[in-house]
């Protein structure tokens, strides 16, 4: 995949670990999936442009090397509804990180509500890279409802996936809930898979988390990678 | 690519160095069973020279003239580094450590092994161990097991092939299935101790190909080289059932990571789904083991999961049922026919639907009917047959005949559970001489099914017809 090996490179050369979500989602970009629209920004006048441009509501996140676990800054601000709703986060964005190294505000077309399921990879010490499939959201950790796979999967073996997860009646349209389409999901397993196994000298862990399944699809709406 | 195991079973020509004159020392058992079961030639070392068993006792590997398949290195293990080498001088390419004292004991060992993994690779040699009870195979006449037959008793041969990374647990395991039913059971065992070279993913390349094993048990309490054993399991358990323990469990917790994923990475939970991926049935306790070699030994596999209960108690019945849900089973529907059958021959209170329960007022000929209409049901997959013998009327002789019978047929798996005293043990006896499967309790007993149900769904779902793998003659 062209590109992606020069981004970690860039990275590693910069000394750290931790890609940034607008290079992340950039390098799912070149894997082919789908992420929701979103432009990196430096000024208040690109911020409003992009907006105007995706559409209202979206959302903004500061990106910084500085600020890696972004909501525990309030780095993250969700449904802005207006140009004047931009304008002032990104006013605020500026004064209360004047003194951290930022790379820009990332914004973003918001994705609709509906059920946030996780992705992740990770290198295990036995078996290599290993890739996670499970219900996610900022949860994920105490409810525990995950299974893994050996990376590079195969479609057959991350629909299996898909069905072994407890929550799994989650996925056929619970209580008015959309249905997931599980050919989509288990082709996003089998993408990111193949990431962390292709680039396993470079990508350590991995978290697609949430991934918001709705009426309109699959949108991976925070991606974090941590280099080795 | 042969498997390189091939080569230790395949051996024309054996040489036990370290053979001993004192009766049951570890050297003196192994260098017997070669002189009185294998084959081929068989060729014994020791220092001292002599006789032993009307074999001359060689000085050393390097006086015997023959060429030499492959050896076992049955000295302490200062000197097992310098008898490595001399095999390795002699030409001997795959060689059997059963000695302990390396690697698990410390850095005095760590450093004896690396020793012996310097000469091994000088000489490119094969090794089997350190620290194990290396191969065994009755029909091959190839028996390292350095314990004596008085102590261990040897299972002949069979279906099943088992290999484990503890040899404690190796040497117990074969004792137990040398007094299960006829005894008749193992393919090739194998124990690869400290797996300094042969490991767990040699052991299954070698049994998954080798035509005469049926079925595989594992032990393992870690992997040396877990991606390529997953992988393989994967394509060998859709041809034999692979089953086993991964003990070893609460070994190591997740790492604190950076991320979720790193957080939820318990090294047992991503052991378990990949067990589970790669299609072998884990199981926990040494007792489902031998459940699963009696049922997967002796039993069809079922074509789907749902399962017929006959008791003679009300109580036993229903904890069948329970587990029965619990394996992922389901009690079947039985057809109009069936149904029809029993509800015409049985008196009223009885109940026909499922669990059948013919009550303390069941007579063999009772349990022939209602064993004999769930067979014959096409809605029916398995059948459990409970039988409390405490009742007055139920002549165990006659019961035990038409268990016989039934499980005998094979088309269907059809277990057994006899529950109480001195009459149930006696009948589970009798069933067992058969090598039939009967067991203690009703939950044991559905258990057993639900891990043959397990295995069918696993090749049904990869498109394998349950009936093109036969474990059972």
């Amino acid at each position: 995949m062209s590109g992606i090996k020069e981004i970690f490179t860039i990275i590693q050369s910069e000394q750290r670990k931790a890609v940034l979500e607008h290079e992340a989602k950039m390098i799912l970009r070149k894997m082919g999936i789908i992420v929701p629209p979103s432009t990196l920004v430096k000024t208040k006048e690109e911020a409003i442009e992009a907006a105007s441009k995706f559409g209202y509501p979206v959302v903004m996140k500061l990106m910084s090397i500085e600020v890696i676990h972004k909501t525990d800054y309030d780095a993250v601000v969700v449904n802005l509804q207006s140009e004047e709703e931009v304008k002032s986060t990104f006013d605020d964005f500026m004064n209360r990180f004047s003194s951290v190294d930022v790379a820009g505000v990332l914004v973003e077309k918001m994705v609709g509500k509906g059920l946030e399921l996780i992705i992740g990879t990770n290198t295990d010490p036995t078996f290599g890279p290993v890739i996670l499939f499970g219900v996610g959201g900022v949860m994920v950790e105490a409810i525990k409802d995950v299974v893994f796979r050996l990376c590079p999967t195969t479609q057959p073996q991350a629909l299996q996936a898909i069905e072994e997860i407890k929550a799994r009646v989650l996925l056929e349209g619970f209580r008015g809930m959309p249905k997931v389409n599980k050919e989509e999901l288990s082709n996003l397993i089998v993408k990111l898979s193949e990431l962390a196994w292709e680039y396993k000298e470079y990508i350590a862990e991995m978290d697609i988390n949430p991934i918001i399944a709705n009426e309109d699809g699959l949108f991976p709406v925070d991606a974090r990678i941590i280099l080795k | 690519m042969k498997a390189r195991l091939e080569k230790f079973f395949n051996a024309k020509s054996f040489c036990v160095v370290g053979a001993s004159t004192t009766p049951n020392k570890p050297g003196n058992v192994v260098a017997y069973n070669f002189v009185n079961f294998f084959p081929g030639k068989t060729y014994l070392v020791n220092p001292k020279g002599g006789e032993l068993y009307n074999n001359k006792l060689y000085k050393s590997v390097l006086e015997i003239d023959d060429s030499i398949d492959a050896a076992c290195i049955i000295v302490p293990a200062r000197y097992a580094p310098l008898a490595l080498q001399e095999c390795g001088k002699k030409g001997i390419k795959n060689i059997i450590v059963t000695t302990g004292g390396f690697s698990e004991i410390g850095d005095e060992g760590i450093k004896l092994q690396q020793q012996m993994l310097d000469i091994m690779r000088e000489f490119e040699i094969t090794v089997i161990g350190p620290n194990c009870l290396g191969l065994y195979s009755p029909a091959l006449g190839y028996d390292t097991m350095f314990l004596p037959d008085s102590k261990l008793k040897r299972p002949t041969n069979g279906p099943v092939s088992i290999f484990t990374q503890s040899g404690a647990f190796g040497a117990a395991f074969i004792d137990q299935l040398s007094r299960l039913g006829s005894g008749k059971w193992v393919s090739k065992f194998i124990s690869y101790g400290n797996a300094s070279d042969i490991n767990e993913t040699d052991s299954l390349e070698y049994v998954g190909q080798d035509p005469d094993t049926k079925m595989i048990i594992i032990y393992l309490e870690d992997f040396k080289n877990g991606r390529e054993f997953m992988q393989k399991a994967r394509e060998i358990s859709l041809k034999k059932p692979i089953m086993g323990i991964k003990a070893n469990r609460t070994e190591t917790g997740a790492k604190a990571g950076a991320s979720h994923t790193a957080a939820l990475s318990a090294n047992d939970v991503i052991v378990d789904d990949l067990l589970n991926d790669a299609g072998i049935i884990r199981v926990i306790t040494w007792d489902q083991l031998e459940d699963c070699v009696l049922v997967f030994g002796t039993q069809p596999l079922p074509l789907g999961n749902k399962v017929a209960i006959v008791t003679d108690g009300g109580g036993a019945g229903v904890m069948a049922s329970d587990m029965v849900s619990d394996c992922g089973l389901a009690l079947a529907k039985f057809s109009a026919e069936v149904q029809k059958k029993l509800d015409d021959t049985f008196p009223s209170f009885y109940s026909t639907g499922n669990p059948i329960d013919i009550t303390g007022s069941a007579t063999a000929e009772d349990y022939r009917i209602a064993l004999e209409s769930v067979y014959d049901d096409p809605n029916v997959d398995s059948i459990v047959n409970i039988c409390i013998p405490v009742i007055p009327d139920l002549d165990i002789e006659e019961y035990i005949k038409i268990t016989k019978e039934l499980a005998k047929r094979k088309e269907k798996p059809f277990v057994t559970a006899l529950v109480g005293g001195e009459e149930a043990d006696y009948a589970t006896a009798e069933l067992l001489k058969d090598d039939l499967p009967a067991f203690e309790s009703p939950g044991r007993a559905v258990r057993a099914l639900g891990m043959l149900t397990e295995y069918t769904k696993h090749i049904q779902k990869h498109g394998v017809d349950p009936r093109s793998i036969k474990v059972e003659d």
